[in-house]
């Protein structure tokens, strides 16, 4: 069974030998599409790698635009950076400028995807879930709240504050039905805040009525409930300020699997919440 | 002294300004020239005064502007993490659309290309600016 430390020793083995036969390669890594770190040569730093990929997360994010990414590559006066996507996996290179880039390409079209093949026959767990160990988000059941008793302002159309939520207790286990799929009591996830990063920050549009959580903690829920989708999520915190919103998955590489919500600062300033805090949020089956 | 020191600059300057201005219009002249190629869906080129965008299907008009943007932030950002120099290009090979992201002193360009169009063909064209 390979574990973890096998997998990335054998891409790492496979980096070198790329190297090896084409030295223009300055440096190389791999990373999965949620931004772990697979295998990188000893001569770049971890910091650089996740600089790199943070720089890459903007096209990333848009990628669907594009339907999907295949390469991309950026070439200066002194050399080349290229991404190329093998399955959900993306390698970088970056090569000097005398680099004969055919080369280069053709070594990492035919090396990496060999080795990735022969690593998933020789273990039927996927790549993603091989090297993937998100950290499980600490699961709460929602306690009864305190209703405060003023109304909180909506800060943008189809965003809906609530008051606390006041019938969350555990349904006894005797109401359970045939649907009891669509009967259950939602779990609440406590997941930590998150500015919503890269252009969202800056200004660019994107819905303040929304948040983006971890793609498995939807999975997880639409399997709890049929296959239902999840489109609307309350943000619950802990002074029983509740909003209620829509819900995309994270695209960020770099948030993904670390527990946290991603949202506006505008959602922020009205939950009266700041980046670090925990919340709970709970999915909604309308 | 001082005077004609003061004018040689504001000649300069006005000098740099007006190579600019034609510099810009001769980059929009050749983008529209561009955008007639088989397979070029659109193009956006930008500055600190002004942008045009010429896109096939304005419906993509965000999703692309910000493409661009992304692309040509992250062309700088690992130019200079890797030593690259000069950024000449960008190429983004998505699944269905390829995009050349390129700057010319202030001006910075996007052009969107479908799959089976021919992105060395524009990337020679637009390369002439470089010099």
């Amino acid at each position: 069974m390979l574990d973890k430390e096998v997998y990335s020793t054998a891409l790492k083995d496979a980096l070198d030998e790329m190297r090896n036969a084409c030295p223009d390669i300055q440096n190389a890594f791999i990373f999965t599409e949620t931004g772990e770190i697979i295998a990188g040569d000893a001569d770049i730093s971890e910091k650089v790698m996740i600089r790199v990929i943070d720089a890459f997360d903007g096209i990333m994010e848009r990628a669907e635009a594009l339907g999907g990414i295949e390469s991309v590559t950026i070439e200066g006066d002194r050399g080349t950076v290229t991404l190329s996507r093998f399955g959900e996996n993306y390698l970088i290179t970056a090569a000097l400028e005398k680099a004969d880039m055919k080369y280069v390409g053709t070594l990492t079209r035919v090396l990496i995807p060999t080795v990735l093949k022969v690593l998933e026959k020789l273990s039927p767990t996927p790549t993603k879930k091989a090297i993937i160990s998100p950290k499980p988000a600490a699961e709460v059941e929602i306690e009864p709240l305190e209703v405060k008793e003023e109304p909180l302002e909506e800060i943008e159309e189809g965003a809906r504050m609530e008051k606390p939520i006041e019938e969350s207790k555990p349904e006894p286990d005797s109401t359970k039905s045939t649907s009891e799929a669509l009967t259950v009591e939602p779990k609440a996830t406590q997941l930590m805040v998150e500015n919503l990063g890269g252009l969202r920050a800056r200004g660019f549009l994107f819905p303040s009525d929304t948040v983006r959580i971890d793609s498995e903690i939807l999975s997880e829920w639409e399997n709890v409930f049929g296959g239902k989708p999840v489109e609307f999520v309350d943000i619950e915190t802990f002074d029983g300020k509740v909003l209620r919103c829509k819900v995309k998955p994270i695209k960020d590489l770099k948030y993904n699997s670390k527990g946290v919500v991603q949202m506006s600062e505008k959602m922020q300033l009205a939950l009266e919440i700041k980046k670090g805090e925990l919340v709970r949020v709970k999915p909604v089956f309308e | 002294m001082t005077r004609k020191k003061l004018s040689e600059g504001v000649a300069a300057v006005a000098e740099s300004v007006a190579v600019e201005t034609v510099n810009t219009e001769d980059l929009k002249a050749s983008l529209e020239e561009v955008k007639g190629y088989d397979g070029v869906i659109g193009y956006i080129l930008r500055n600190s005064t002004s942008a045009a965008i010429e896109l096939k299907d304005p419906s993509k008009l965000i999703e692309y502007a910000i493409l661009s943007s992304s692309s040509l932030d992250a062309g700088e950002e690992l130019s200079e993490l890797f030593n690259l120099g000069d950024v000449k290009h960008i190429i983004i090979n998505g699944k269905n659309i390829k995009v050349l992201s390129m700057t010319f002193s202030e001006n910075k360009i996007s052009v969107f290309i479908e799959k089976h169009g021919d992105l060395e063909k524009v990337l020679e064209k637009l390369q002439s600016f470089r010099g």
